[in-house]
């Protein structure tokens, strides 16, 4: 116990960071499920190939150190551009090959959810290739890493917790991402016809909303807002590897389950909930309890409060 | 006419719903389609919105075929429908709600608004409310001021009497007539035959997906055979 205070403020800095990051991601699960009452299982791949665009995308300027001043902002920005295009085409794609035709053809949600883990697996075996004299190898199965983007640098302290720049990044980058898409969903025409459709799909269809369209927007929002959590999670850990969105992919799950599936704002609260509660059970229990530590609220959530703590607004309350 | 379904037949699997249905409604009239439960109204109406696609025969407006349109792309020609259970998104508000039913016009709908504030003044008290928390006579209000602001050439009406008491039936038989005044062409489906055929120019009666009867409001609510199926025997009117 002794532990959880002195590491009180470090845990919590590092669970707000990843913490953002989780939050991000689960926004394309609680998203979609909103609209197609669908678990997008291949949306953790979706992640996956932000962080891989990501790490292309810096290779690209060929750093020979951690950037800094304009040039810092130029890679940055063209790497969150980057990720966020690559992850938001991804979804997009997936939408069309692994569920349309399912969806259109009225098929169970058991299909859908076949149709996607399938995808999921197919992806990450995707990434799994490399090309090598002439031929494919099913051989890139470690960490690739990416040059440093910034250099990891102290900024204050909170307490015992240090705030380094990179960790703040990702938390502001996040949460200004998050307020964005809030004011488009619940502020604009294109968001007030993804409620409705979310809501009640056949008053949808008769009031003129393209349903069609609405989905592949869905898709690509929360496919941007991973390949966001991708370049984030790159320019955090400096690294990648094609599994990389498998187990962070069921974190941010659980976290739209915390927060209550369907809500927006549900997932940026289960997102930081789940980053501080693994932090600071890493602090009691040691690091290697985290992942234990996830799916039992997973477990706990599913068993006590399906609806999770703010309950499905995207779908019937007020979103 | 403006709105013509010519002939159609309808399946759920291989159960038909609609066996060969012909339905007109003409410029400025209010047509009602009655018939007991089951008898394939709610169908016919989904069938014209476009929510049902056509095994045989044609849907058109302004004589235009409109058979094989999306059903979304069909507000844009003039078709608005309040549907059976009102349809009202709940966790949306009620100014919300109107506003999806302007989602396809460009431009300000100020003035739409306004005009179906000054039909159902209650609903610009709730304005702010979430739809989910309005009574159904308010709800039914809303479904209809919302499919107003498509600014339809026919307006689709489904069952608007729907689970309401009596007091707000006759008022919201009343807001229709003054709809259909202001040259808003109607087309209603009610089981509330008496009211639904006191109100109509012209009506249909349906049976198991057919059309077994067709006059004018009038003359159906004094048909014997009528009066005995649908008004309950003879009451008087």
């Amino acid at each position: 116990m002794s532990n959880f205070v002195d590491l009180f403020w470090s845990s919590t800095i590092d669970g707000l960071t990843i913490g953002s990051i989780y939050a991000l991601v689960a926004l394309g699960y609680t998203l979609v499920y909103g609209v197609l009452r669908l678990i997008n299982f291949a949306h953790s791949e979706i992640f996956m190939i932000g962080t891989f665009a990501s790490v292309g995308t810096i290779s690209l300027f060929g750093l020979s150190g951690p950037a800094s001043g304009l040039t810092l902002v130029l890679v940055l920005f063209c790497t969150a551009a980057a990720g966020m295009a690559a992850s938001g085409a991804s979804a997009v794609v997936l939408e069309r090959v692994a569920y349309r035709r399912l969806r259109t053809r009225g098929s169970s949600r058991l299909a859908a959810l076949i149709s996607a883990i399938g995808a999921s697996l197919f992806l990450q075996e995707v990434f799994a290739l490399r090309w090598s004299n002439g031929e494919l190898h099913a051989s890139g199965r470690d960490y690739v890493n990416s040059e440093r983007v910034l250099e990891k640098t102290e900024l204050f302290s909170i307490g015992d917790g240090i705030v380094r720049n990179d960790k703040l990044l990702v938390f502001v980058a996040a949460i200004l991402m998050m307020i964005v898409l809030d004011r488009f969903v619940n502020r604009t025409r294109l968001g007030r016809g993804i409620r409705a459709t979310a809501q009640d799909s056949e008053s949808a269809v008769l009031m003129g909303v393209n349903i069609n369209r609405v989905v592949v927007l869905t898709f690509l929002i929360g496919g941007a807002m991973a390949g966001l959590a991708g370049a984030l999670y790159v320019v955090y850990f400096d690294q990648t590897r094609y599994i990389i969105g498998f187990v962070l992919g069921i974190k941010a799950f659980t976290a739209a389950v915390l927060g209550g599936i369907g809500n927006l704002r549900g997932a940026l609260l289960g997102g930081l909930t789940i980053g501080l509660v693994e932090n600071y059970g890493a602090s009691i229990w040691g690091a290697e309890w985290k992942d234990v530590i996830t799916f039992s609220i997973l477990v706990l959530v599913l068993l006590f409060r399906p609806n999770g703590i703010l309950g499905e607004a995207l779908g019937r309350s007020k979103a | 006419m403006l709105l013509e379904i010519d002939d159609i037949s309808v399946y759920y699997g291989k159960i038909a719903a609609l066996k060969g249905v012909t339905v007109a409604v003409d410029e400025g009239e209010i047509v009602a389609l009655i018939g007991a439960n089951g008898a394939g109204k709610t169908t016919t109406l989904k069938t014209i919105s476009g929510l049902r696609s056509v095994a045989k025969g044609a849907v058109r407006l302004a004589g235009r075929d409109i058979t094989n349109v999306p059903g979304h792309e069909r507000v844009a020609l003039g078709l608005c429908q309040a549907p059976e259970g009102r349809g009202i998104f709940p966790g949306l508000t009620v100014l919300e709600n109107l506003h999806m039913g302007s989602y396809i016009r460009k431009g300000d709908v100020s003035a739409d608004v306004e005009r179906v504030f000054s039909l159902f003044p209650r609903l610009k008290e709730r304005q702010k409310q979430a739809g989910g928390t309005l009574s159904g006579g308010e709800q039914q209000m809303l479904a209809i001021g919302r499919a107003l602001m498509a600014q339809p050439k026919v307006l689709l009406l489904d069952e608007p009497s729907m689970g309401l008491a009596p007091k707000i039936i006759q008022q919201i038989f009343e807001i229709i007539q003054e709809i259909n005044e202001q040259g808003v062409t109607v087309l209603l489906v009610e089981q509330n035959a008496a009211q639904a055929l006191a109100l109509a120019h012209r009506a249909y009666v349906l049976e198991t997906g057919r059309v077994v009867r067709s006059a004018t409001g009038r003359e159906l609510l004094n048909d014997p055979s009528v009066r005995a199926a649908y008004l309950g025997g003879d009451i008087s009117h």
